[in-house]
């Protein structure tokens, strides 16, 4: 579990790197960039705790029984759906939160993950372009 | 008498179709959240020394997978409560 928790920290230190970028860019690109700060800030706080439940969520499941699991991380993951349907709901009928920096807020974990996971690792290349022949066949 | 069709009430309609065919975007992500998170459990029983580097691949796969269904979601709230189709006529 403690691989689990380090990830889980490396993950959220990204993600207030990346929005400190963000927001520091956003202040000098934006005429008026407060509500996009709002929104991004918003979004990001809600992308990150449903992060967080997420891996609740699969550390509790994997404990359960196949078919119970499945339906737990299913119903869990309506309700992380439900709760970001607010947030964008929020954010689209509020004037002074702006939708665009929300769904970037929303969105920026997942460029966290690809890049710092797949994208950084040049392993992910090197088995994309290798063929199946060419694995050992095992035997 | 007849009634005619507007063209705001035909793109009202057309997206109220368009937000809900978008909100099956948000079922994939769900079933296979469910499907990754069945097979994580059967592999946890099978080497249960393994279930921190389960559990942390499984995480990153589906915060990744769980991010589609937001696109799908965006569309079908914009067009509802933010149509942009509207100003144009």
């Amino acid at each position: 579990m403690n691989a689990l928790k380090q990830t889980q920290k490396r993950i959220m230190t990204w993600l207030l790197i990346v929005d400190a970028i963000i927001i520091g860019v956003s202040f000098i690109a934006i005429k008026e960039p407060r509500p996009f700060v709002l929104g991004l800030v918003f979004g990001s706080a809600i992308s990150g705790l449903n992060f967080m439940e997420l891996s609740n969520t699969l550390s509790r499941a994997v404990q359960m029984q196949s078919d119970k699991a499945q339906s737990f991380t299913v119903i869990k993951y309506f309700i992380r759906y439900i709760v970001t349907a607010v947030v964008l709901y929020v954010s689209i009928v509020a004037p002074y939160i702006n939708v665009l920096g929300t769904i970037l807020g929303l969105v920026i974990i997942k460029i966290i993950i690809l890049i710092g996971n797949f994208l950084g690792d040049k392993r992910f290349f090197r088995n994309i372009l290798r063929r199946k022949e060419d694995e050992s066949s095992g035997q | 008498m007849e009634t005619l069709i507007t063209g705001k009430a035909l793109v009202l309609a057309a997206s109220a179709i368009g937000a809900g065919l978008a909100m099956i975007a948000g079922i994939g992500p769900g079933i296979g959240q469910g499907f990754a998170a069945g097979k994580g459990a059967e592999a946890v029983g099978r080497q249960p020394e393994s279930q921190g580097d389960i559990v942390r691949t499984m995480l990153l796969g589906a915060a990744v997978a769980e991010t589609t269904g937001i696109y799908g979601l965006v569309i079908a709230l914009i067009l509802l409560f933010a149509n942009p189709l509207v100003g144009m006529l």
